[in-house]
């Protein structure tokens, strides 16, 4: 297959380039206001399947184009550039909005803050335009949240695939903030060993 | 088990002090508040919950998103009532205390009791629901106090707006002799979209279900898990005996005796009650036999109607005892005996259609492909008339022993 870009692919390979899909923490990822709760997550996939827009997309709720969602990774990575393919009639996202190592943002959040880069985007439905970033600005991203305010005119917005193209490092960012502890013992937290198959623990 | 920081807007307003739910609105309404805040807590140890006021001067919050149901408990006291409710204010602000909740990984949730009517317009609820849908906040709307039309149309068209995937409800609790509590607890308010409910939600369950007076046995199995199931224990092994112990003695009966079906004597209450179960036992025993053979039954009758003096005298003393005391038990046994005479007369009845000659030979015309006139015919009839004949002398037989009786 071709790729479009206005480069000789034979260099290099396209598809591990836009790899970083791989290091995205796909049970953390959320989105704000779309119609089919769990939907983001088919939004990333590998670069050669972008186009294939008959599994399920990411849809905003009928007749409210924004669109807010939130990529947690699992380890630190270096963001290079972000693609974006958009639904066809209009309901193709044209801004976007990016935070960088915030989580918990919602709409209101988002329209005051202030973004790390904002880029005005054209329809893509073929996936060719990528759109560069500030590089210096994105060196350490643990999880980076993507807002779209406006779309094409459309009634919705649809966005079949985000790729993100990088490269990640090794390092984790410390999450100790984050740990909630137990207060009580729950149950339904702790397999017994009956149920995990194990008898008697044994010292090697 | 979802982790989720609920925060519950309360209705103060004048419209709470009306008494058609006992012992007030505002009464019911905080009882109800704080079995909320017991279930969430419980279901998940980690779940926080905050309480506003919607009326009075103003919207006022109450308490932040906290896991300390003593904290939540204390500030429901001391409320007053008064004011007019703002259902929109009361809703932004429990969304703006939500939004600041300090575990982020929470699912957010807003608690509305509706009491009084509502001011504002169906558009702008529907506005407000879609702003909650859009940050994913779910909302739980009790509707109760003021029976409204406008009221209900506007509560409805808020729910279709924040509802998304069933994970927003609306419960209409009309006044009557239900607490609001007991209403609400078999809601999915408190069972939670269905997960099933947490040990709290379904032990209040049983309590309400079984009555005021409280849980089973008397204690509460939150407070005494071991006694309560000391209690149950103890309960089911009686029961097991109790059980054991009917069974032998129906068996004993059947093979004594099939017209009477009288226990070995107990004193026991709840033995009686196995006693006239027994009896129907022995009894449907008894019209099988009928059916079956016909000499053993002769016997057993004889036998019965020999020992109906000394049978008392022959059991346990106990016996006649019981059978003097408990009138429920002489009624079964009479029952059982009118039974047998009963259904003797049945089958006499049907055998004597049999013989009539004129009624079977109809009945054969009748069916297709039967010559009444043929002879093989003639023969099955005449044999079946023959057989017939001593089986009704029997049932002839058996029906007048049982009237000397």
């Amino acid at each position: 297959m071709a790729c479009l870009h206005d480069h000789s692919c034979e260099d290099h390979d396209c598809s591990t380039d836009w790899s970083l899909y791989k290091h995205i923490d796909l049970t953390k990822v959320t989105a704000l206001n779309e119609s089919v709760p769990g939907s983001v997550k088919s939004v990333f996939k590998a670069w050669e399947q972008r186009l294939s827009s008959s599994e399920e997309h990411l849809e905003s709720n009928e007749g409210d184009p924004e669109l807010l969602v939130y990529i947690p990774f699992t380890s630190d990575v270096k963001i290079k550039s972000i693609s974006i393919v958009g639904g066809a009639d209009g309901t193709s996202p044209s801004k976007m909005r990016v935070f960088i190592n915030r989580d918990g943002i919602d709409f209101s959040d988002a329209q005051g803050m202030q973004a790390i880069q904002e880029w005005d985007l054209a329809e893509n439905l073929q996936g060719v335009l990528e759109y560069q970033t500030r590089y210096s600005k994105f060196q350490s991203v643990a999880s980076i949240t993507l807002h779209f305010p406006e779309n094409f005119g459309g009634d919705t917005t649809q966005i079949h695939y985000i790729g993100l193209k990088g490269e990640a490092t090794q390092l984790k960012r410390d999450v100790v903030a984050t740990i909630v502890y137990e207060l009580m013992p729950n149950p339904s937290d702790h397999k017994a060993r009956s149920e995990s198959g194990g008898g008697l623990s044994h010292v090697e | 088990m979802v982790l989720e920081a609920t925060m519950i807007c309360i209705d103060n307003s004048e419209w709470m002090r009306n008494g058609d739910y006992s012992p007030s609105r505002f009464q019911a309404q905080s009882d109800a508040v704080n079995l909320i805040c017991g279930a969430k807590t419980q279901s998940n140890p980690e779940n926080t919950v905050g309480v506003l006021t919607m009326a009075g001067k103003g919207v006022r919050v109450l308490v932040t998103p906290t896991s300390d149901l003593g904290k939540i408990l204390a500030c429901m006291h001391g409320l007053e009532i008064g004011g007019e409710m703002d259902l929109a204010a009361g809703i932004q602000v429990a969304q703006l205390a939500l939004k600041h909740r300090q575990n982020k990984k929470q699912q957010q949730r807003i608690i509305v009791f509706a009491g009084s009517p509502i001011k504002q317009e169906k558009k702008t609820l529907e506005s407000i629901g879609r702003k909650l849908k859009k940050n994913s906040v779910a909302l739980d709307i009790v509707n109760f106090g003021e029976e409204d039309d406008a009221k209900t149309e506007k509560l409805d068209a808020l729910l279709a707006a924040v509802n998304n995937n069933d994970t927003s409800h609306i419960v209409h609790v009309p006044p009557g002799p239900n607490a609001l509590s007991d209403v609400l607890i078999s809601t999915p308010i408190f069972t939670g979209d269905g997960e099933g409910g947490s040990g709290f939600a379904a032990a209040a369950a049983a309590a309400a279900a079984g009555g005021v007076t409280g849980f089973e046995f008397g204690v509460d199995p939150n407070l005494d898990p071991e006694l309560a199931l000391a209690l149950r224990v103890s309960m089911e092994e009686e029961r097991a005996r109790q059980e054991a112990a009917a069974k032998k003695a129906a068996e004993e009966t059947s093979k004594q005796e099939k017209g009477e079906g009288q226990p070995s004597g107990t004193q026991d209450a709840t033995m009686t009650e196995h006693a006239s179960v027994g009896t129907s036992e022995a009894d449907n025993k008894t019209t099988d036999l009928m059916d079956d053979d016909n000499a053993l039954l002769q016997q057993a009758l004889a036998m019965s109607m020999d020992e109906p003096a000394t049978g008392h005298e022959v059991r346990d003393t106990d016996m006649s005892e019981a059978a003097a005391d408990d009138p429920d038990l002489a009624l079964a046994l009479q029952l059982s005996v009118q039974d047998s005479t009963s259904d003797s007369e049945d089958q006499s009845n049907v055998s004597k259609l049999l013989t009539d000659q004129s009624f079977v030979s109809s009945i054969l015309a009748s069916l297709p492909g039967v010559d009444p006139n043929d002879p093989s015919v003639k023969d099955l009839l005449a044999s079946m008339q023959s057989q017939s004949e001593p089986q009704q002398k029997n049932e002839d037989k058996a029906p007048k022993e049982e009237e000397k009786k």
